[in-house]
């Protein structure tokens, strides 16, 4: 009976510790939330194909809310990636990737002239605007990227993914490396996967 | 390590293995050093390389955890199972550990308060003031000319609300010449382009408006902005509805205008330092968790590290003490070819040097000492074998009476068995044997006197008679007082007995020589008496002659007879040895006997297997005589006599015997007389001369044989003669034929 309650309590003890061990992951899971908080998503996505390269369209929704636009108005600049890749479906194994590519641009909140600045870290073409908002509606809005050309595939089914992701820029590398599991400025969406028309 | 010989290949392994981590872990540290003093002299290079300085240092931590992990617990393992040099090594790596521990702390803490507080002085409230100030400043700059161009084009908007349609398109072309202008261009309501003047109309076209904008002149309010282009250049875009406020003329006109190149540069810069800090300070908290992550493997690795060199170098400082353990005890155990391997050249390589040296010492000690027990035992094997054929006993016992040794004869004399008697005690070994017990109870005595250097003569009496003991005690020589005595003892019954015989034969010797000879003469003159005067006495004297002179003649024949008796038993008479059956003589005696005493039942024994001796057929009859005759004088008077003569052969590895039984059951010796039956004159019967026994004894002798005299434990006495079969074999062995022979010598 003693051993039935000895048991019985060092059960308890144990539930409660795990308990504790999960209330604090959650409550450090939120916290480390609150920087990105919002919808991150891919609203849709699709692709044409005009004189053999597969254009990309896209319409994503990135998050807005007081921390990134005060860290944006403190002169963080956000990085905004938009991934791309198309793999071939293969039964037997893995599929394998044909194409992965990532449309980079930068979002920064100009001081001086009270606008916030888009820009295309591989074409360095940038566009001003006004708002936040519609900075964000310009980064949410992708048509016509190519993305692929039709030599690259060679029959078989193809499925397209895309991705969004958004993180603080200009994180030096060794940062990058050590934040990797406590970065709170980072965020990916879930892959929006549809298979390619070919 | 202990090792039995010179310390070899293991030893050099280890300290080569030793060498090779020390080189390892120098060449690891060297690297990281480097690594470390390129990297803060190159900050992208540092961005580069701090990765990788991050992961060697977690691997050190890990790889150094491990090693410590195992040399703890072996640690721990070591201590609790007692092994030696395990405390001291433990304690050693807690001083250590907590010297090194105790200051690594201090400078951790105070390091992680000096990065917390650097860090944090990067961003102080003074610095971003300063810069937002800058920004305000830029933008009042920028304000200045955003106003004058807001209001050119204002005025350009109402000349064109007045202007004919035919004087826009110079009218548009004048302003962007006068105010240097990038493009002038007039819009519709719906954004289509009525007119436009370009800086380059070849190479560009009129940009479109953007959204805000046309929101802002559709109100007809002004609009203007400063747009950043690419490569630092600015943009100030104006705009204006035609008709003024609350006109109705939808047209609206677009200027967009240079920064100068200088305001521009300087826009710019105060941009870049703002975005700059704006990063950087983000940046704040991850700097410190990045220094802070550091910090603390740099401080892990350290106290790693310091603890593991503590329990190497404890390990190594103790291992020559554990050697020495080990060694202490393989010595105790008498593993004297224990050699330590010498650790250093210091006090402690003196200390195992000096070890060694005693082991060496002790293993030669013992070496001799081997020999020295080799040759005590060999002597004592020697002494062994001296006692076990010595005739005489000799008896070791200690103050309790404890038998320490004894030997053989010992044994055969107290006529007991005394080959494992060692250790027992004496009077526990005696209960058991009546001589024995005589023999301890005499040595009792003279002990419990405080004697204890004595020679005396022991008379001890048993059952098969008297046994006479020269016995000699002496204390055995030694530093322990208790380490007892020695009895030496003979047996020297047989030789007074022949004393006695010898004594006995020149009494009859001198008897048959001295009395003899006068009295013959006494009888004659005796008888002459007689003769001549009785014839002249009167009848009274005559009587008392004749009285007298029968009463001489009667004595003198006795005496003559005893005399007689006397030369018999002192003569050596020539023997006349022949074979006859010696089965067939008892049988003719028995017959004798049964004629002369019908009431005693006289029974024959005889061993067919006797064929027949050499000997005195007449002098073997005569011994046969004398003994049927003492029994059948001795069963006189007993209810049922009975009278047994058994013959057997006996055989022994020199030669073939016949004994001769004769028992009765009368009522036996005396017991005070059993070792004297023999002697003349000894005797429990009224007459006789008491010689018959003695001449049987004698005639034994002379053949070589022997003869004794007990009593059965059912009653009655028992006389056992034992004659050589063979002349030869008596001829050979007798010492009876060297004494009848110097008998002989004597008369002649």
């Amino acid at each position: 009976m003693l051993r039935a309650d000895l048991t019985t309590d060092g059960s308890r003890r144990s539930t409660l510790l795990a308990a504790a061990c999960a209330i604090g992951l959650a409550v450090w899971s939120l916290s480390i939330a609150d920087a990105l908080d919002g919808v991150l998503e891919v609203r849709s996505a699709y692709v044409n194909i005009e004189k053999g390269v597969f254009l990309l369209h896209a319409r994503v929704e990135y998050p807005v809310s007081p921390a990134i636009r005060n860290a944006l108005r403190d002169g963080v600049s956000l990085t905004f990636d938009l991934d791309a890749r198309v793999d071939r479906e293969r039964h037997y194994w893995f599929n394998a990737n044909i194409v992965d590519v990532t449309l980079r641009r930068e979002l920064t909140y100009h001081a001086v002239s009270d606008r916030y600045l888009v820009r295309d870290t591989r074409t360095r073409d940038q566009e001003s605007f006004s708002t936040l908002d519609e900075a964000l509606d310009y980064l949410g809005k992708v048509d016509a990227w190519p993305i692929l050309v039709e030599p690259q595939l060679d029959g078989g089914s193809y499925t397209i993914s895309v991705r969004a992701g958004m993180r603080r820029g200009h994180l030096p590398a060794s940062l990058r490396a050590i934040l990797f599991w406590t970065d709170d400025w980072a965020r990916v969406s879930e892959w929006y996967t549809w298979s390619l028309p070919v | 390590m202990v090792t039995p010989g010179v310390s070899g290949a293991p030893q050099r392994r280890l300290r080569w293995m030793a060498v090779g981590q020390m080189v390892l872990w120098g060449a690891i540290g060297l690297g990281a050093f480097l690594l470390l003093a390129k990297s803060v002299q190159n900050s992208p290079e540092f961005g580069r390389l701090q990765l990788w300085i991050l992961l060697f240092d977690i691997c050190g931590v890990i790889a150094l955890s491990v090693l410590l992990a195992r040399k703890l617990w072996r640690l721990v393992r070591d201590y609790r199972a007692h092994v030696p040099g395990s405390r001291l090594t433990a304690r050693t790596v807690a001083i250590f550990g907590a010297l090194v521990i105790a200051p690594l702390l201090i400078v951790y803490l105070s390091s992680l308060e000096f990065i917390n507080q650097g860090i944090d002085s990067w961003f102080k409230v003074e610095v971003k003031r300063g810069l937002s100030d800058a920004v305000d400043l830029s933008r009042a700059a920028l304000e200045l000319r955003t106003r004058e161009y807001t209001g050119r084009t204002l005025a350009l908007a109402a000349a064109l609300t007045r202007a004919s349609p035919a004087e826009v398109q110079t009218r548009l072309d004048a302003e962007r010449r006068e105010s240097q202008a990038l493009e002038v261009v007039l819009f519709s309501a719906h954004g289509r382009v009525i007119a436009a003047s370009l800086e380059n109309p070849l190479e560009n076209l009129p940009s479109q408006p953007p959204a805000d904008l046309v929101r802002q002149v559709e109100a007809h309010l002004p609009y203007v902005s400063l747009e950043p282009e690419a490569g630092g250049h600015y943009l100030i875009r104006t705009a204006a509805a035609l008709g003024g406020p609350g006109g109705h003329d939808d047209r609206f006109v677009v200027v967009t205008y240079p920064l100068p190149a200088q305001l521009a540069a300087l826009s710019e810069a105060v941009q870049n330092s703002y975005s700059q800090y704006g990063d950087l300070a983000a940046l704040r908290e991850p700097l410190k968790y990045s220094f802070r992550l550091t910090l603390t493997l740099v401080l892990l690795l350290s106290m790693l590290a310091a603890i593991y060199g503590a329990i190497y170098s404890a390990q190594r400082l103790v291992r020559p003490v554990q050697d020495l353990i080990e060694g202490t005890r393989a010595v105790g155990k008498g593993d004297f070819g224990t050699r330590l391997p010498l650790p250093s050249r210091d006090e402690m390589g003196f200390l195992v040097h000096s070890f060694n040296d005693m082991t060496k010492k002790l293993r030669r000690a013992r070496a001799e000492a081997t020999q020295s027990q080799q040759a005590v035992e060999r002597e004592r094997e020697r002494l062994a074998i001296i006692l076990a054929r010595l005739s005489t006993g000799v008896l070791a016992i200690d103050r309790n009476m404890m038998v320490r040794t004894a030997n053989a004869a010992a044994g055969a004399i107290l006529g007991t068995d005394l080959s494992a008697a060692t250790g027992h005690p004496l009077p526990e070994l005696a209960a058991t044997n009546e001589r024995l017990g005589q023999f301890v109870a005499a040595l009792a005595v003279r002990f419990a006197a405080g004697r204890e250097e004595w020679r005396e003569q022991l008379d001890l009496d048993g059952a098969a008679g008297r046994r006479t003991l020269m016995c000699a005690c002496t204390p055995l020589p030694g530093e322990d007082a208790d380490i007892g005595f020695v009895i030496v003892f003979d047996d020297i019954t047989t030789l007074l007995q022949a004393q006695r015989d010898a004594a006995w034969g020149e009494v009859a010797r001198r008897l048959a020589h001295e009395i003899k000879n006068p009295l013959t003469p006494i009888q004659l003159s005796a008888e002459r008496l007689r003769r001549r005067l009785l014839a002249g006495m009167s009848e009274r004297d005559a009587e008392i002659l004749e009285r007298g002179t029968r009463t001489i003649v009667q004595q003198v024949e006795t005496m003559q007879q005893m005399v007689n008796a006397f030369s018999e038993y002192a003569r050596a008479p020539e023997m006349h040895i022949t074979h006859f059956s010696l089965n067939q003589l008892v049988s003719e005696v028995a017959d004798l006997y049964r004629s002369h005493a019908p009431r005693t039942r006289i029974r024959l024994e005889l061993d067919q297997h006797i064929e027949g001796i050499e000997a005195d057929r007449g002098r073997v009859r005569q011994i046969l005589n004398n003994l049927v005759t003492n029994a059948l004088e001795a069963l006189e008077g007993v209810e049922s006599p009975l009278l047994e003569i058994t013959t057997q052969l006996e055989r022994s590895p020199e030669a073939a015997y016949a004994a001769v039984t004769v028992c009765d059951n009368g009522p036996g010796f005396q017991r005070e007389l059993l070792g004297r039956v023999f002697d003349p004159y000894v005797t429990s019967k009224p007459k006789g001369t008491g010689l018959g026994l003695a001449i049987v004894k004698k005639i034994i002798e002379e053949h070589g044989g022997r003869i004794d005299a007990d009593n059965r434990p059912e009653g009655g006495a028992r006389v056992r003669l034992v004659l050589p079969v063979k002349d030869s074999t008596r001829s050979a062995t007798g010492a009876a034929r060297e004494r009848r022979d110097q008998l002989r010598r004597e008369r002649a």
